[in-house]
């Protein structure tokens, strides 16, 4: 498969404008799941389902497909994070993982952990301040930012804002526990 | 001048340069307690940095592809789908309506096996957006004229709404605290559309398929179908900018909640009945997979107005509004999208919002 060259064709059939689209933003799809699971194997599954969603429902030459399928795999991702069920799945996959870091134990331990409570805060945050973490967590610029999330570029700054305190709440509270 | 926001400080925080005006720099060099605030500011935003730390990521892009490539299509089986519109698609806002539009006149045309029909309830049907836009395929097989052009405005009073509508805006009484109480009103007068089947079209679209036209029922050439909608008002809540004169809906920011109302559609053909001429079209040979699925999707043959609502990741359900009246709520509590939308005596009202669904069915519930 020669993605590179599917690209430089200038009339496009709808598959070759999917493809084009994979190869532009696969990455950076499985990049915003992967913030929100921390765990790569399954932010990778999202990334794939977001991608066939949208490929079912629109044209990949949407000029919003980019936003559309950051938002979603915030969405989706912070979906199965509030799923119990998967939960624990990821958190025993987690626990197998550790063996074959190289990190130090102890050190390895402390990263897990603190993962584990950002995570559980973020499932616990509502949507749209979890998803403007996520987005701006994972490189999205202001802009980008602003079009996932429906919202003016003026808005992002208090949103993200307000987002991380509430995050910070939510982390302290869940230490507290 | 005032201290800078919260906001402007932390996007500070990602570009130094970005403070919105020379008032605004000036003010920060000289003003200790937005320094301090700044430096806060910055200081949670690095520890956020690292919490939201994750684990290296490494994509081979082609087998993902080729993974995507390999699974199943499968529809959903419960509940639907659609995209939430975003302001970079305005321009697709226009083309969304025009395509619910068409979906509700055809559904409640074709969902008919009379020669005319109102409904008198709503289900939810899983249309999708390239479902609806496959509908104006359906020009290939006769000509689609809007004999009255939908004329959509846009005002900032409910007597303006009114005088265009025809129709009372309603009152809502129960407006969730996160909601704006800015008010924007949209109305439309009644707006006909006519679909003329026509056999030489048909032909020629069959032709290009390289099939010849199935036998033609008596009266199918020349069949009109003839869609009435509207008029309809909306009342729309959030922080709109203002409508300049002549302004159109594309002008518009994303609305938070959106309650409107407007008289069922109203179907009725000529020639054959709306049955005969759906059941023709899916047996057109041409007819794309995507049109087929729509008319199918919308083809049930009961007295319901179908009702293809753009809520993300909307899942559907039963609802009874103001202890009456049956009608489909859409989405769930956590405030993403929600919405309400029934029929009492011809007239269908809908409830949709960034708001939790038990809001918008309060609201519901208290609309006068």
């Amino acid at each position: 498969m020669n993605l590179g060259m599917r690209q430089v064709a200038s009339v496009r059939t709808d598959d070759e404008s999917f493809e084009a689209l994979f190869t532009a933003e696969y990455a950076r799809v499985a990049g915003i799941a992967n913030r929100v699971l921390a765990d790569p194997h399954e932010a990778e599954d999202v990334a794939q389902e977001v991608f066939i969603d949208f490929h079912r429902l629109h044209s990949a030459s949407a000029q919003y497909a980019p936003a559309w399928l950051h938002r979603a795999a915030a969405h989706a991702a912070l979906n199965r994070l509030r799923g119990a069920r998967r939960r624990q799945k990821r958190e025993l996959a987690q626990g197998a993982d550790e063996g074959a870091q190289t990190l130090d134990p102890q050190k390895q331990v402390e990263v897990n952990e603190d993962r584990r409570r950002v995570r559980q805060a973020l499932a616990r945050m509502a949507p749209k301040p979890a998803s403007v973490l996520v987005l701006r967590a994972s490189g999205l610029s202001y802009a980008e930012v602003a079009q996932a999330l429906g919202v003016g570029i003026g808005q992002v700054g208090t949103l993200l804002r307000r987002a991380e305190t509430a995050l910070r709440k939510e982390v302290t509270r869940g230490t507290s526990l | 001048m005032a201290h800078l926001s919260d906001g402007t400080l932390r996007r500070m925080v990602d570009d130094p340069d970005v403070h919105n005006g020379v008032n605004d720099a000036r003010h920060f060099e000289s003003c200790p307690a937005c320094q301090a605030r700044f430096k806060s500011v910055a200081e949670d935003a690095q520890s956020i940095t690292s919490l939201m730390a994750a684990p290296e990521l490494k994509v081979d892009v082609a087998s993902a592809f080729n993974r995507v490539q390999a699974a199943p299509a499968a529809r959903p089986k419960f509940g639907f789908r659609l995209p939430v519109l975003r302001p970079g698609s305005r321009p697709m806002m226009l083309a969304f309506a025009a395509a619910v539009a068409t979906v509700a006149l055809l559904a409640t045309a074709l969902a008919s096996g009379d020669n005319i029909f109102t409904p008198s309830t709503v289900t939810p049907v899983p249309v999708s957006l390239a479902d609806m836009q496959a509908l104006s395929q359906l020009s290939a097989y006769g000509d689609v004229s809007w004999t009255t052009q939908p004329n959509l405005q846009i005002v900032t009073s409910a007597a303006e709404a009114q005088t265009i509508s025809g129709l009372k805006p309603p009152t809502v009484n129960n407006l969730p605290s996160t909601v704006s109480t800015t008010v924007t009103y949209a109305a439309m007068p009644k707006a006909e559309a006519v679909f003329t089947f026509s056999k030489d079209k048909a032909a020629a679209a069959a032709a290009q398929a390289g099939k010849t036209l199935p036998a033609l029922p008596a009266g199918m050439d020349g069949a009109k179908l003839t869609v009435t909608v509207g008029p309809a008002v909306a009342e729309i809540f959030g922080n709109m900018k203002p409508p300049a004169a002549g302004s159109d809906v594309t002008q518009l920011s994303l609305p938070q909640l959106v309650v409107a109302e407007s008289s069922a559609p109203v179907a009725s053909s000529t020639q054959v009945t709306m049955m005969q001429l759906e059941d023709y079209l899916l047996a057109q040979p041409g007819i794309s997979a995507e049109l087929k699925a729509a008319i199918k999707a919308i083809g049930d043959p009961s007295t319901t107005l179908p009702i293809p609502v753009p809520v993300e990741f909307a899942t559907s359900s039963k609802v009874t509004v103001q202890s009456k009246y049956d009608g489909v709520a859409l989405g769930d509590n956590t405030g993403v999208g929600a919405g309400v939308i029934w029929i009492n005596h011809s007239v269908v009202y809908g409830v949709v919002g960034s708001v939790k669904l038990s809001d918008a069915i309060k609201i519901a519930n208290d609309l006068t």
